[in-house]
């Protein structure tokens, strides 16, 4: 029976191999204090700069991987039963809205979350606001130039033809921005207006960019002659040197409000309550400023230097998150139906 | 445990024991059970032993072999499949119809078929000119190794890097455009994701093809030319009907390519051109919808499957690709027209300036400051990428190396097993193990992350998953390699083994692996190539302690870094070319050693 | 008794060809002494490679039981039988040189390299190679490369030594001089071997016995001469010297000879064979049907016309002089053709196409069997 014997073992041996990785796959999914895991809906670039000054202020190691808000969004839902990370960083308050309906979110009120004006927080705690960004015209000054028009400062201009085939903004199946876009004009127009504008907006689209700021690198190579767009998006691509004119529709325009939160089951739970408290503070604002990364603080109390931030003069439409997430759906729907396939 | 993990549990044990059932039943005769009824049965029946006594090594690899597909192939499917067609409990057809009753995902469907058709069309008749130039033409030696070497950077490039660059060259103000002032060119749609999907697919028609061109008799086209046919007529009726099977097996492939590329349209297809694996990425990512997403690779997999089982069919049991080694005195093969040769050079030079010009663009996108407006020179790009690329450059070879590693193990056994041994249900055996290769990537990705996030398979954010995700999808050329390879050796020489009382481990592992590692090496060139450069399927498994320079690439590009990008590409796009070579220089140091003074008895390796 | 080297009792294998079942070899009985060397003969694709790697265990009998020194071997591994096997295409190791060739069964039984090392250059001895063990097989001639294969066969002292036609691949030259030279080893080393192959000439010089396969049955199973001269079966008689098969109708039948009508007058006696196939009661002659006469060219004369009424009428079709034979094919009366081989003498007549002749059967070396 030697051979039965060689048999049984190698057999064994095998699948000790195979549970043996598998232990070493379950894991890796244990971490110690000290770290946090978190999606950062926020660029990478801006979310390296901001978590290097967190670990600096206390001494906790942030790993983050950089995700859409659709794909981070899918990511925790799918991983509901074993969160791979503690905190989503950054991304519309929306995505957060949608979150909260799949029960993917943990209810968390920071330290200083008092000194957030109430309309850049979930009302339940679930999240809480980082910065906010408006909308905005952005336009390639050449292209202006060459056409022989001004920047654009009403929805309607974008509708003249000289833009024909000349616009890109993003796609509202994928992007936030897109999305934001569509709040904002139902706000300024009102629903079916809102649709009957973007047909005739249509004729002049170039092309339906996947992310939000898919656009604004065709935008400042001349690639495409303007979009809409975040306008921290806007300001990064012109303060790389790009020559941009950054206009504001007369009729008004909402903002996005990018927001943070903790993930149900969080397996650092101390840390990912740290983190939310260190950015419910000043100092986020201030680390936001210095860097030139161009939120809009929530806490009113950081001063903003650039003045291209200086919302005095700009139409800001209201839009609260609870809405903006009830309706999402349908206007998306709505938005490939009669807008795309028309 | 929840009742959900207890019903994977089962799940792994029933595909198991299938697996398990079959190898034990096979038995060295296959039809040992058959014949009862033909023979009249003789009263000293031989007692059958089953494989687990006669073969214990093989039936360990069997049994390990099985229990991996149970877990790497049919578990993340399945659960793919109850995720689509199962709400509450029930099976039903609720999602699918969701996802049918939107035109614009028909369109989707449309859009697929038709660009993949285009796809293979374009991409095999480029593919044959360039192979045609290489081996037909009289065109200088320089100017065809400039053909090979060119044809592989797309090869080894990641998917989206030509797609960028192509817009820049010929999207809206692009430079091309400007150069020849052409307006109103529309490369967002049908016309630019099929530019940039032939250029990236027709080198592997050109690889397929001009293999088999060179295989083709040279005696052929003596007999032709010496018929008093004319170098027309020849090319017409002799060259051309030899290489349809080449051609086939080209579009075929090319088909399936296109059909799973979601890198390309999901940077050019813009969005009057939806196709079905971005539309299911924009679903899962945009609409935050992974019950439709997965009701859209579905659809996907009907015309996968397809092209894929159409393409065993006609490749059939016998690589048609004979490298038998066999050096009779070959004659030259007789050369193309003299006006054929020239359209076939203008082409082939168009087209590598054009290919060397996308790349062109990328290097020095790497190198400027900003992108088109501020030109100077800079290595800053570079700095960033081994500061804040460096774990993804170390991550991505590491998995690289260990699915190249592990995959080609599982290569090498299942190709042998599915080569040598006779066993019942070996057509199911061979098709599970090449399941995750006919699926498009995409589809894959989706049903891993299903699968594999709960215990008692607990594998999101680890190593293991992307391994698994790379080795269960790419080892799929290193098991053809390794079968097409054990088709030309004699069993004889393991039989001999055999008889001089080896163990059939010994065996294995002294003759059977000595004499198909050119093979296994070939194999893993393409392996390795796949897991540095592949993004489909990768793209949703990637995780805070895992990550891959691809997805690097297209983060950049999302964060509009142009000339982050490009320097990421060009790096990723050295290692892979370094990495080659060394494969390759490997490759010819395995096979020199007994390969070069064989010429007598390679041709019994043949027989 | 002594215990027989080999035994096969009803060895059978069946192959799917298709839908089809196709029997390969079909119920066959052997019993091979110690150190006899037995060849089976045998048309291509009759079943005598199978048979064979039945014996070597690389294919399990369908049914059957297969006995190696008393010891039932029917499903044993082919490297639990100790068996030795000589390819027909030798299937060295191209891989390995020479002496690891020869070496890699010891190795792989676990010798030590100072019992291995010996024992690879005595047989390398054995069989007439020197000096060639650091070379690759592919840098060896053809009669080379057998030799080795030889070597590292014997170098295990097998049990049984099993050859699949180990020379079909040399030129005729080489082919005559290793049939000695492999017989001479054969019985030196004393080994029991069975050795496969489809020439008939191999088959004679080498065999102590030979068994003669058609479709995969066993035809006749005896020693060179028996089947030369005793065929059992019309089979054996054709596939054996190409002996003239003439059917003739009986005209009386006696207890071991029978008589039949020569075509155009006159009457021809010699033995009558019983088959083994058939029954002691049988009646298998009968008078008013034919019987096939077997009679070889060699045991033909031919004269000219003459009346003796023994002697066969015939026509000279075609006439070759090919040294120390004549070689004539003739028609008799009846149209059937025959072959003549006549030694050539000096002074001898040769005759011409059309000419008319008689031809005298040896009468002691022609029988008879069931047509
Ligand atoms: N593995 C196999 N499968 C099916 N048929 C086989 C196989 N091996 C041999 N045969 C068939 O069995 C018959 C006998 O073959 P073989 O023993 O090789 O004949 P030979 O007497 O020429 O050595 C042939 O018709 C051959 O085609
Ligand atoms: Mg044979």
């Amino acid at each position: 029976m030697n051979t039965l014997r060689k048999a049984v073992s190698l057999v064994l041996l095998v699948a000790f191999c195979a549970s043996s990785a598998f232990a070493a796959g379950a894991q890796e999914q244990v971490e110690t204090g000290g770290t946090l895991n978190v999606y950062s809906i926020m660029p990478e670039k801006y979310a390296t700069t901001i978590f290097e000054e967190f670990t600096n202020d206390t001494g906790i190691e942030v790993n983050f991987v950089r995700l859409s808000s659709g794909e981070a969004l899918a990511r925790i839902i799918a991983e509901k039963g074993n969160p791979q990370v503690d905190v989503l960083w950054g991304g519309p308050a929306d995505t957060y809205e949608a979150g909260i309906l799949e029960d993917v979110f943990a209810q968390y009120v920071p330290s200083e979350s008092q000194e957030i004006p109430a309309r850049f927080r979930s009302p339940d705690g679930y999240w809480t606001g980082i910065g906010v960004i408006p909308l905005t015209f952005m336009s390639n000054t050449a292209f202006l130039e060459e056409k022989g028009l001004e920047p654009p400062t009403s929805w309607n201009d974008l509708l003249d033809p000289a833009y024909r085939n000349s616009l890109q903004m993003a796609d509202a199946r994928t992007s936030g921005t897109a999305t934001e876009r569509i709040y904002s004009l139902v706000q300024a127009l009102g629903e079916d207006q809102a649709f009957e504008y973007q047909k005739k907006l249509h004729q002049n689209i170039q092309l339906y960019t996947k992310g939000g700021a898919g656009g604004a690198m065709p935008v400042a190579t001349g690639q495409a002659g303007a979009g809409i767009f975040y306008i921290v998006d806007a300001l990064d691509i012109q303060q790389q040197g790009y020559d941009l004119q950054i206009s504001y529709p007369k009729e008004g325009v909402t903002y996005g409000v990018e927001a943070a939160g903790i993930i149900k089951g969080a397996k650092n739970l101390s840390a990912a309550k740290r983190m939310m408290d260190w950015a419910s503070t000043e100092r986020l604002g201030q680390v936001m400023v210095e860097n030139r990364i161009n939120y809009i603080p929530t806490r009113p109390d950081v001063t903003v230097t650039n003045p291209a931030l200086d919302m005095s003069k700009v139409t800001l439409l209201e839009a609260d998150a609870s809405w903006k997430g009830e309706n999402r759906s349908r206007f998306v729907e709505r938005w490939i139906d009669e807008v795309v396939q028309q | 445990m929840d009742r959900r993990s207890g019903s994977t549990v089962a799940l792994i044990h029933i595909s198991a024991t299938i697996g398990i059932v079959y190898s034990c039943q096979a038995a060295h005769n296959p039809i040992a059970y058959k014949e009862g009824a033909m023979i009249e049965r003789n009263t000293l029946k031989p007692t059958r032993k089953s494989l687990m006594k006669s073969d214990p090594a093989l039936f360990s690899a069997m049994v390990a072999v099985w229990i991996s597909f149970a877990i790497f192939i049919f578990l993340p499917l399945l659960r793919l499949v109850m995720t689509t067609f199962v709400i509450d409990g029930t099976f039903t057809f609720e999602n699918m119809k969701e996802a049918l009753g939107k035109s614009y995902h028909i369109k989707a469907l449309y859009g697929s078929l038709i660009l993949a058709t285009a796809v293979s069309i374009s991409g095999t008749i480029l593919g044959y000119i360039f192979a045609l130039a290489v081996t037909r033409t009289t065109l200088p030696r320089v100017f065809k190794v400039l053909l090979g070497g060119v044809t592989i950077l797309p090869l080894i490039s990641p998917p989206f890097t030509s797609s960028i660059s192509l817009t820049l060259a010929l999207g809206p103000n692009g430079m091309l455009l400007k150069a020849f002032g052409i307006e109103n060119f529309m490369i967002y749609g049908f016309l630019g994701t099929w530019i940039s999907e032939t250029l990236t697919y027709f080198p592997v028609a050109f690889m397929v093809i001009s293999a088999i061109l060179n295989t083709m008799s040279a005696n052929l086209d003596d007999a032709a030319l010496s018929l008093g046919a004319s170098r027309w007529r020849m090319f017409r009726t002799v060259t051309i009907p030899l290489s349809i099977p080449g051609i086939g097996n080209s579009v075929l492939l090319l088909f399936g390519a296109s059909l799973a590329d979601f890198a390309t349209p999901l940077i050019l297809g813009g969005h009057s051109f939806p196709v079905l694996p971005t539309e299911a990425y924009l679903m899962i990512t945009g609409m935050f919808d992974l019950r439709g997403g997965a009701s859209l690779s579905f659809l996907l997999l009907i015309p996968a499957l397809f092209v894929f089982l159409l393409q065993r069919l006609l490749i059939g049991k016998k690589s048609y690709i004979s490298v038998t080694g066999k050096s009779g005195a070959r004659t030259e093969f007789a050369k193309l027209p003299r006006e054929l040769s020239m359209v076939i050079a203008v082409v082939c030079s168009i087209v590598v300036a054009f290919i060397l010009y996308l790349y062109a663009i990328i290097l020095w996108g790497s190198f400027v400051e900003v992108w088109s407006v501020n030109n100077s020179f800079t290595l800053r790009h570079y700095e960033y990428v081994f500061k804040h690329g460096r774990k993804a450059i170390s991550d991505t070879l590491i998995i690289a190396f260990l699915s190249t590693v592990i995959g080609s193990v599982l290569a090498v056994i299942i190709g042998y097993i599915v080569q040598r041994k006779k066993f019942i249900g070996k057509r199911v055996f061979e098709f599970s193990s090449l399941l995750n290769y006919a699926l498009p990537g995409t589809v894959v990705g989706i049903a891993y992350i299903i699968a594999f996030n709960e215990r008692p398979i607990l594998l999101t954010g680890t190593l293991s998953i992307l391994v698994a995700a790379y080795v269960f999808r790419y080892y799929a050329t290193g098991i053809r390699s390794v079968i097409a390879s054990l088709e030309q050796i004699d069993p004889a020489l393991e039989e001999a083994s055999l008889s001089l009382g080896a163990s059939s481990t010994r065996t294995f592992t002294h003759i059977t692996i000595p004499l198909i590692i050119p093979a296994v090496l070939a194999g893993m060139r393409y392996l390795f190539i796949h897991c540095m450069t592949a993004i489909s399927a990768t793209i949703f498994l990637v995780s805070v302690r895992w990550t891959l320079l691809t997805t690097r690439i297209l983060e950049s590009m999302t964060e509009l870094q142009f000339s982050q990008a490009s320097a990421f590409s060009i790096v990723l796009i050295l290692i892979v070319f370094i990495a080659d070579a060394i494969m390759f220089y490997l490759l010819k140091l395995s096979t020199a050693k007994f390969h070069k003074p064989q010429e007598i008895t390679n041709e019994k390796i043949g027989a | 008794m002594k215990k027989s080297a080999l035994e096969l009792r009803d060895v059978t294998k069946v192959f799917q060809k298709g839908n089809d079942m196709f029997r390969a070899v079909d119920m066959v009985n052997l019993s091979v002494a110690e150190g006899e060397m037995v060849t089976f003969l045998g048309p291509s694709g009759c079943g005598k490679t199978t048979t064979l790697r039945m014996v070597a265990g690389f294919e399990l009998p369908t049914d059957g039981r297969i006995t190696i020194r008393g010891a039932d071997m029917t499903n044993t591994p082919v490297n639990k039988r100790q068996i030795g096997f000589v390819f027909q295409n030798y299937a060295l190791f191209p891989h390995m040189s020479v002496y690891n060739n020869v070496a890699y069964g010891l190795k792989a039984r676990g010798e030590k390299e100072s019992v291995i090392r010996p024992k690879v250059f005595s047989a390398l001895e054995l069989v007439g190679l020197k000096q060639v063990e650091n070379r690759y097989p592919g840098q060896l001639s053809g009669g080379e490369q057998q030799r080795v294969a030889l070597a590292r066969v014997i170098v295990m002292e097998p049990q049984l030594l099993l050859m699949d036609e180990p020379l079909s691949n040399l030129d005729a030259k080489l082919r005559l001089h290793m049939r000695s030279e492999i017989r001479k080893l054969q019985k030196k080393l004393g080994i029991t071997c069975l050795y496969v192959t489809h020439d008939q000439g191999e088959a004679l010089t080498m065999a102590d016995r030979i068994v003669v396969m058609n479709k995969g049955r066993v035809e006749q199973i005896g020693t060179p001469f028996e089947i030369y001269s005793n065929p059992q079966s019309l089979f054996v008689a054709d596939f054996i010297g190409h002996a003239n098969v003439l059917h003739l109708p009986v005209t009386s039948i006696g207890d071991e000879k029978i008589s039949v009508e020569i075509p155009g007058g006159g009457s021809f006696s010699a033995r009558a064979l019983r088959p083994q196939v058939y029954h002691a009661s049988d009646t298998i002659y009968r008078t008013g049907s034919t019987a096939a006469l077997i009679v070889r060219p060699e045991n033909i004369g031919v004269i000219e016309r003459d009346s003796d009424e023994n002697h066969f009428a015939a026509v000279v079709v075609s006439a070759i002089f090919v040294g120390s034979h004549i070689e004539y094919e003739m028609t008799l009366k009846n149209g059937e053709a025959v072959k003549a081989s006549v030694p050539y003498q000096n002074g001898m007549t040769i005759f011409r196409e059309g000419q008319e002749v008689s031809l005298i059967f040896d009468a002691p070396n022609s029988v008879f069997l069931p047509s």
